[in-house]
């Protein structure tokens, strides 16, 4: 080490040791890197290979649990794909779920961008409302299921104080309604997740450069144009992200409809997730539900893979931004 | 004159939309302490009761201590475990929680400084978390019984460090790529090794990070379901699959209990998400939201 001191110090370096040294810790880094990624990597494909064998298996050979050892399943080749995808309630659950992602992301972002929008400027009272609004996403989303049952029942509290508000008798039925279902797990994911936006929004907004809109209040812009023309472009990879999150959150979510309706009345909440566990762990049809998780993993990994490289193009984007800035103001020091 | 009459609406409609909002923030919340309170004539009373007129402990004695004066819920409750499901929650989420962060922050250290990690890599990390558990988790638990995992904490361990592993990176990634690396340089050059710099420079400036950090994941953890409900039967209960059974086939939904163990279930969240709060945005902005 005290070698290393003198090099520095004395600012004449001679080269060779210079090239030893950075060889040295190359090799150092590499090892490094391996030293941390060979657990996570085994660990990963441990699990991760025999599972996809296991579900690969499956799809193409035909098992119930009713059927006794899973080694003795039937083959039927592709049979199993043609069932899932001719069935219509898979169809049906592939729409659901995509309603219901899209619906509760839209609603996620326009009331968290709403809220974070009145307050991303200090104010009185800022601190408590945060903490306030952050609670629903703490909420853990079982026990938002169990309290919305009591809630949304038709002679609970949310008709009642609908009742007293509009001055009318109120019998919705969120919870029976085979119209309706769907709708309240939308909207019991908008409240359980709005939080997620709105804090993403905030930080969004908060970080935003002040000298561009600083520059365009200077040239008269209004506050519209402003908003529109400066801070939204400035926010896309941020929007881009939120709502990137929400969707794939929202595609996989299960425990509140779950709890709630159990893919019921009649099969109007039924989403993919639903749907698969009740094909696998209710009706047993191992295969089936295979086939399915199949068909639904594809789809998933190219949404995701899509996903990732509109991320990544924001994320480079506001490289570019924050590189420039950075420049800049190096530039006005000197 | 004008412009100030115009910021007072603006604040007026400001503190309005908020109060709504707070309200309807609140009032689920409100209504699940509420009825945790709640004697059992008015768990289903039409017209509801807000707030109850007869409080009482009952609900929060019954499910905490499994001593039930009720013989009308008897059958759902004398199955109950909640402490056993709370100590295995608690065993679950801390054991991943710590690994994923741990082993996050080592992972983020590396890519953060030597990038042991393309930024493709690093995106492609998220997979892991993007896809729905549900496609992967039937022939999951029959290969857990093969393995004798299924029912077990450490297979849910396993799960559980591989699905919030992703989160944990980016997000102490995000604190490391703060610390400038001017100070490991300036360590390095009097002398410290490698291991001394990370302990003793690097790690004294993450370590608000890195607990934001495990308390963004062990709530993650805490309130996960999908995966609980099917990896763990009967053994290794946690507590939102404990939560569940408080159902009984003839007296249906024990709300009151039911409400008292969600009360004890939630509050721990609400205390580490309020004392993090700062740092929540971090968790999942993957290096977009930048100071």
């Amino acid at each position: 080490m005290s070698t290393t001191n003198s090099d520095t110090r004395g600012g004449g370096v001679d080269q060779p040791r210079v090239a030893q040294r950075e060889v040295t810790r190359a090799r150092a880094v590499r090892r490094f890197k391996w030293t941390i990624l060979t657990p996570f990597i085994v660990l990963l494909l441990a699990i991760l290979i025999p599972v996809l064998l296991l579900q690969l298996y499956f799809s193409f050979n035909s098992w119930t649990i009713y059927l006794g050892s899973w080694w003795d399943a039937d083959f039927v080749g592709l049979g199993m794909f043609k069932e899932v995808l001719t069935d219509p309630r898979f169809g049906w659950a592939i729409v659901r779920s995509l309603y219901f992602a899209v619906g509760s992301t839209f609603g996620c972002f326009v009331i968290g961008f709403g809220l974070a929008l009145l307050m991303y400027r200090p104010f009185k009272g800022n601190a408590l409302y945060y903490a306030l609004f952050i609670l629903p996403m703490l909420t853990v989303p079982i026990v938002i299921a169990y309290t919305a049952e009591m809630l949304l029942n038709q002679n609970g509290p949310v008709n009642d104080i609908l009742a007293w508000l509009t001055a009318n008798e109120v019998t919705i039925r969120w919870l029976t309604s085979p119209d309706l279902a769907l709708t309240t797990v939308m909207i019991l994911e908008i409240w359980n997740w709005t939080p997620f936006t709105f804090i993403i929004m905030l930080a969004g907004l908060s970080a935003l450069p002040k000298e561009p809109i600083e520059a365009a209040q200077i040239l008269g812009a209004s506050r519209w144009r402003i908003f529109w023309e400066v801070q939204l472009p400035l926010l896309r990879p941020v929007i881009f992200l939120a709502l990137i999150l929400r969707f794939l959150e929202a595609m996989a979510e299960f425990p509140k409809a779950w709890a709630l309706f159990q893919g019921g009345p009649g099969t109007t909440t039924e989403t993919i997730p639903v749907y698969i566990y009740i094909t696998t762990w209710q009706y047993f049809h191992v295969s089936k539900g295979a086939a399915m998780s199949y068909v639904v993993m594809l789809m998933m990994i190219v949404i995701v893979l899509i996903a990732i490289r509109v991320l990544r193009r924001e994320k480079r984007s506001l490289d570019v931004i924050y590189e420039r800035q950075r420049t800049e103001t190096a530039g006005v020091g000197a | 004159m004008k412009r100030s009459t115009k910021r007072r609406w603006f604040t007026l409609f400001r503190y309005t939309i908020l109060t709504f909002w707070v309200l309807i923030v609140g009032f689920p919340i409100f209504w699940m302490v509420s009825t945790s309170f709640k004697p059992d004539s008015e768990w289903y009373a039409n017209p509801p009761v807000y707030i109850s007129e007869d409080p009482t402990l009952d609900n929060f004695v019954t499910v905490w201590t499994s001593h039930t004066s009720t013989l009308k819920t008897q059958e759902a409750e004398s199955m109950q475990r909640p402490w056993t499901a709370l100590g295995n929650t608690l065993l679950v989420s801390l054991l991943s929680t710590t690994l994923a962060v741990g082993f996050g922050a080592l992972l983020a250290y590396g890519v953060s400084r030597h990038r042991i990690l393309s930024e493709v890599r690093m995106f492609q990390l998220l997979i892991l978390r993007m896809i729905p558990p549900i496609v992967v988790v039937a022939p999951l638990s029959l290969y857990y019984s093969t393995l004798g995992l299924l029912d077990s904490v450490s297979g849910l361990v396993i799960v559980y460090f591989l699905t919030t592993l992703p989160y944990a990176v980016w997000m102490s990634k995000s604190f490391i790529d703060e610390v400038p690396r001017e100070m490991e340089q300036a360590a390095e050059i009097l002398g410290a090794t490698r291991w001394q710099t990370i302990r003793e420079v690097v790690l004294p400036l993450i370590r608000s990070g890195l607990v934001a950090t495990f308390l963004f994941i062990l709530i993650l953890t805490w309130s996960e379901y999908l995966l609980a409900l099917i990896l763990s039967k009967a053994e290794v209960v946690t507590l939102p699959i404990e939560l569940s059974k408080y159902e009984g086939s003839t007296e249906g939904r024990v709300y009151g209990r039911q409400a008292a163990l969600a009360v004890g279930i939630t509050l721990p969240l609400v205390i580490i998400g309020i004392f993090i709060r700062k740092h929540l945005a971090r968790g999942f902005s993957f290096g977009m939201v930048r100071k």
